[in-house]
């Protein structure tokens, strides 16, 4: 699963949610794509089980590329405890996603098996996505 | 190679910034600029439903008709709304019959390698230069019956006619590769799956590290 290997800060304020991507927002190295059309918070788990249920279709085909990385924590504080006494303990890692990213990569499958290995990978992330493919002019 | 026409006729522009660029595209059409060859740059308005038909293929080139006087350009830039169909913006060469010009061609594969292996195409897009008034469309690279191991270089790529390569020769276009054993493959996905599965173990033993490794970074 990822998450970073080393932090210069182990507790951040929350990340700010407005806006559209400002860049990685077309494929960049294979020809389908899964594209964020609202901003969300995707857990390293999400991202892990979303390349997991790509991989699992598309079996021995294809590559698969991940253009996110989960190196925000979110804190919590436990259940149960008055407010106060300071910032609650690190929980998860997530990536700070902003409408327009393309997330997820996927080449050397047919399109139809893409979109729907891409269809099973969006179930597992957090906000209305889409999927996308490398256009003719598009670049 | 591309034989379209994109003949469109084209306003130049008189008022310029954010609020007259909104205006054109609430109009249906979209900002440009044209610019090349030593000349001051032009700043027009094209028909928003040509110019989208005519961008969507790659590196088109337009006949546009300015003041009664036409002029061929190639579409060097196009900025398109990430979210929406929308084209914002559209940055134009100025070209001329017979000039030669470097432009982005996109690869594409065919053919079936060998049995157990994966085709990965590792650069997309060859630089190469072309005939302004006959740019390829793509470029084809035949994959049929390849071995695993496989590897083909730009240089070894067949260009069409009175096209020649731009990208460094060594660069790697395409790639064959062995596939992964289902053995393999069963492993990875019960080891991810494990790792899922394992909120208490992995996860905070992750966390603990990151926050160990912090006094060292800091």
């Amino acid at each position: 699963m990822l998450i970073p290997r080393r932090v210069k800060h182990r507790k951040q304020h929350h990340p700010g949610r407005s806006g559209a991507a400002k860049g990685g927002t077309k494929i960049s190295f294979g020809d389908y794509g899964i594209q964020a059309l609202e901003p969300a918070y995707v857990t390293n788990r999400q991202i892990e089980s979303a390349r997991i249920a790509m991989t699992r279709y598309i079996k021995r085909g294809g590559k698969v590329w991940i253009n996110i990385y989960p190196d925000r924590p979110l804190t919590k504080k436990p259940a149960e405890t008055r407010m106060g006494s300071g910032k609650g303990s690190p929980e998860w890692w997530i990536a700070n996603v902003k409408p327009g990213r393309v997330m997820f990569e996927l080449s050397g499958v047919p399109e139809d098996v893409a979109r729907e290995a891409m269809r099973l990978a969006m179930h597992k992330l957090p906000m209305k996505c889409r999927f996308v493919r490398r256009e003719g002019g598009d670049f | 190679m591309s034989s379209h026409t994109n003949k469109m006729a084209v306003e130049r522009r008189t008022q310029f910034g954010k609020g007259a660029a909104r205006k054109i595209r609430r109009d249906g059409k979209i900002p440009a600029v044209m610019y090349g060859h030593g000349t001051e740059p032009v700043h027009i308005t094209l028909p928003g439903h040509d110019a989208m038909l005519a961008l969507k293929h790659a590196n088109p080139v337009l006949t546009l008709v300015i003041d009664g006087d036409e002029q061929l350009a190639l579409a060097k830039d196009v900025q398109r709304d990430p979210i929406k169909p929308i084209i914002e913006h559209v940055d134009l060469v100025v070209i001329r019959k017979g000039e030669k010009v470097v432009v982005d061609i996109s690869v594409h594969t065919e053919g079936e390698a060998a049995v157990e292996t994966n085709v990965n195409v590792e650069s997309s897009t060859l630089q190469v230069q072309a005939d302004a008034t006959n740019i390829p469309e793509s470029i084809v690279v035949s994959v049929e019956g390849l071995e695993a191991g496989t590897q083909i270089l730009a240089g070894d790529v067949t260009l069409p006619a009175g096209v020649d390569l731009v990208t460094d020769a060594e660069t790697l276009v395409v790639n064959v590769t062995q596939m992964i054993s289902q053995e393999a493959l069963d492993a990875e996905l019960a080891e991810a799956d494990a790792d899922l599965g394992d909120v208490a173990g992995a996860e905070a033993e992750a966390t603990a590290a990151v926050e160990a490794a912090e006094g060292d970074g800091a």
